[in-house]
């Protein structure tokens, strides 16, 4: 395959670009889903004081600025050798539930949940959250939006601010709760519950019930045995706020639990010629290109991978879906709760819906917790137990997140990294775009329906790039070029704003 | 029930031209400092987001950076019926903002009876920096003057 120079993007139709390569024969030979990036990030932050990152962070993204807070915060535990109090832990905790529920409520009726809902065909003008409340009745639109306001209420009290959380300090939580704070959540983590039990069944109603959309999802088109990463607490359980990374290999098998500091030693970057994305990948299995199987080193962060990596799940009713998903799709128990690896990638749909239920039952076990009220949520920093460096990682919603700071003896940042969730599936993301591809490119489809089948395959792992992009069932700006073996565009399908 | 007027400043204040229309919001509600019914608010995403920022307000001025290829420093207003999009009133995580504000409609959210858009067209926008290019930072004012005497026509018509 020659090198292809990527055009210079540009300013709107750039946003969603995929670049789709040929072999000599004509068959797909690469794929890839272009994002612009940002820059300057390191040089921004090189220079500050550490304190400062959970506040620049959250600005990183307007989607999850939450899940920055608190990887940010995490890493600055670190830094300053502060441990936080139990209570200042939990209360990290639930303001992250609440996020959780509010972001894959949002995704499962705005965005993932249509192309299932108002069907993967349907024109683009109704795949969207009002052709969901066309097809299951307004008044679902409507607790949509109720149950994005009694948690954005929770997590602005708790966070101290509505958009960007501020409450996060090294050793703890600037805020305690009162009594009756307590109770709005505790009522609100209730409310979560029914309404994840809800969505589960509109989910079983309409997917799993319906023989050819049971098909689209248990099909090859969307399949790719990888490895699984997901963070597990003591138990080997799923968390999202804390405890070590798990991988297991596409089989089921561990192979390998770490603390998320010890990253560098599992993750590493690789450049591919063709263009300019990094693919993460597990260094101690190898790249092997955007293959799956158990040589190659591509590995997936998603709700589904999160589940594959579980021994069932924490919380009862959720433990519960988790079996009965696994169980749908004939798996194996390989140990006493889990099973073998779920690889169809439009699974994690059903997953995301299963993860919802997991973080409202989560919410009302620390609404309920008797520690949860307690005024000590501080450990102040003591310059004695100054480390000068910290990892902090959380599961943000589209993946593992992981930010790293490195200061002087001062505290001013010295050097900064971060590994945000969407970037750990660039290769699976790559190889879904790739099968679509495959599948399509070469029959007479239509543009529309292989635009269709192209953004299905990239919306199930919810990527976020938000700070620059704009991507819509059927309303992005997406350029979709095929490309021979010399680079030569062959054909262009867009669909414009 | 809906009252007084919101100034919603959208985008990112960390990434150069992006946060102009917080810049802009800032200025605007610093024009009408001391109204207790004038307020401002900064967002970063659109979609849903934006319809529940507006919800309970009875006019709505929202301010964005814009991407259009005009000249950088260009000021352009929208009502609801000209508007499609500007940098950021679109959620990549839900919708745009024409559907999520008939959604709000359609549920029974108090949304307001007057909604104008502001966009101010950016150079950089992909640069983590704190500094506006010049033709952006010289545009401000302009928008800030503008946007107020939009919100005063508003207040003065019966």
């Amino acid at each position: 395959m020659s090198r292809i120079t990527i055009d210079p993007i540009t300013r709107l139709e750039g946003h969603g670009r995929i670049d789709i390569f040929l072999d000599d024969q004509g068959n797909v030979e690469n794929a890839c889903f272009q994002i612009p990036e940002l820059r300057g990030f390191e040089q921004f932050c090189v220079g500050r004081m550490a304190e400062e990152m959970p506040v620049i962070t959250n600005r990183i993204c307007g989607v999850c600025p939450e899940a920055h807070h608190l990887a940010a915060t995490k890493a600055l535990d670190g830094v300053f050798g502060a441990e936080p109090p139990p209570t200042a832990v939990k209360l990290r905790e639930l303001l992250y539930m609440a996020f959780f529920v509010t972001d894959h409520t949002t995704h499962f009726y705005a965005l993932g949940g249509p192309d299932f809902i108002v069907g993967p065909d349907a024109p683009p003008s109704e795949r969207n959250i009002l052709g969901v409340a066309r097809k299951v009745g307004l008044e679902v639109a409507g607790e949509v939006i109720a149950c994005r306001k009694r948690n954005h209420e929770i997590i602005t009290f708790l966070g101290g601010k509505s958009i960007h959380p501020v409450a996060g300090v090294p050793g703890g939580w600037s805020r305690a709760i009162s009594a009756d704070e307590r109770v709005q959540i505790e009522e609100t983590a209730r409310k979560n519950i029914e309404f994840a039990r809800f969505s589960l069944s509109i989910f079983e109603k309409i997917v799993l019930k319906n023989p050819v959309f049971m098909e689209m999802v248990t099909s090859d088109t969307y399949l790719h045995r990888t490895y699984s990463m997901g963070t597990v607490d003591a138990r080997n359980q799923s968390n999202f706020y804390d405890g070590m990374i798990r991988v297991v290999d596409p089989e089921g098998n561990e192979f390998v639990k770490y603390h998320p500091s010890a990253y560098c030693d599992h993750i590493a970057e690789r450049v591919e010629a063709w263009t300019y994305l990094k693919y993460p990948y597990l260094k101690n299995v190898g790249w092997k290109g955007l293959t799956d199987g158990m040589e190659s080193g591509v590995y997936t962060a998603t709700p589904l991978s999160r589940l594959n990596v579980s021994e069932g799940m924490a919380t009862p009713l959720a433990n519960a879906e988790y079996q009965k998903m696994y169980e749908a799709f004939g798996c194996r128990k390989i140990t006493e709760s889990r099973y073998q690896p779920i690889h169809h990638r439009l699974a994690t749909h059903w997953a995301r819906l299963i993860e919802l239920l997991y973080a409202s039952e989560r919410m009302l076990e620390l609404a309920c917790d008797p520690e949860i009220t307690s005024p000590e949520t501080r450990t102040i920093p003591d310059p004695a137990r100054f480390v000068g460096e910290g990892v902090g990682s959380v599961e943000a919603p589209r993946g593992t997140l992981t930010h790293h700071y490195v200061t002087d003896g001062r505290g001013v940042l010295t050097r900064v990294n971060m590994i945000v969730g969407t970037t750990n599936n660039y290769a699976p993301i790559s190889m879904s775009v790739k099968r679509a591809a495959e599948k399509l490119i070469t029959s007479a489809a239509p543009d529309e329906a292989i635009l269709n089948r192209i953004e299905m395959a990239f919306r199930l792992y919810d990527p976020c790039f938000s700070c620059a992009t704009h991507f819509l069932p059927g309303k992005m700006p997406l350029t979709i070029s095929i490309r021979d073996s010399r680079g030569e565009l062959q054909r262009e399908m867009r669909r414009k704003l | 029930m809906t009252a007084g007027t919101v100034i919603i400043g959208m985008g990112n204040r960390l990434l150069s031209d992006d946060g102009v229309g917080i810049a802009v919001a800032d200025g605007v509600g610093k024009y009408f400092d001391g109204r207790m019914d004038v307020t401002v608010s900064e967002l970063h995403t659109g979609g849903i987001r934006l319809m529940e920022a507006m919800s309970g307000f009875r006019r709505a001025v929202v301010v964005d950076a814009m991407l259009s290829g005009a000249p950088p420093g260009t000021i352009r207003r929208f009502d609801q019926h000209t508007f499609v999009t500007t940098k950021n009133t679109i959620s990549s995580h839900d919708t745009d903002f024409a559907t999520a504000f008939e959604l709000g409609r359609l549920v029974g959210v108090h949304l307001p009876e007057q909604v104008s858009f502001w966009g101010i067209e950016a150079r950089e926008f992909d640069l983590f920096s704190e500094k506006f290019t010049d033709e952006v930072a010289a545009a401000v004012s302009t928008a800030v003057r503008s946007i107020a005497a939009e919100i005063q026509e508003w207040e003065s018509a019966p």
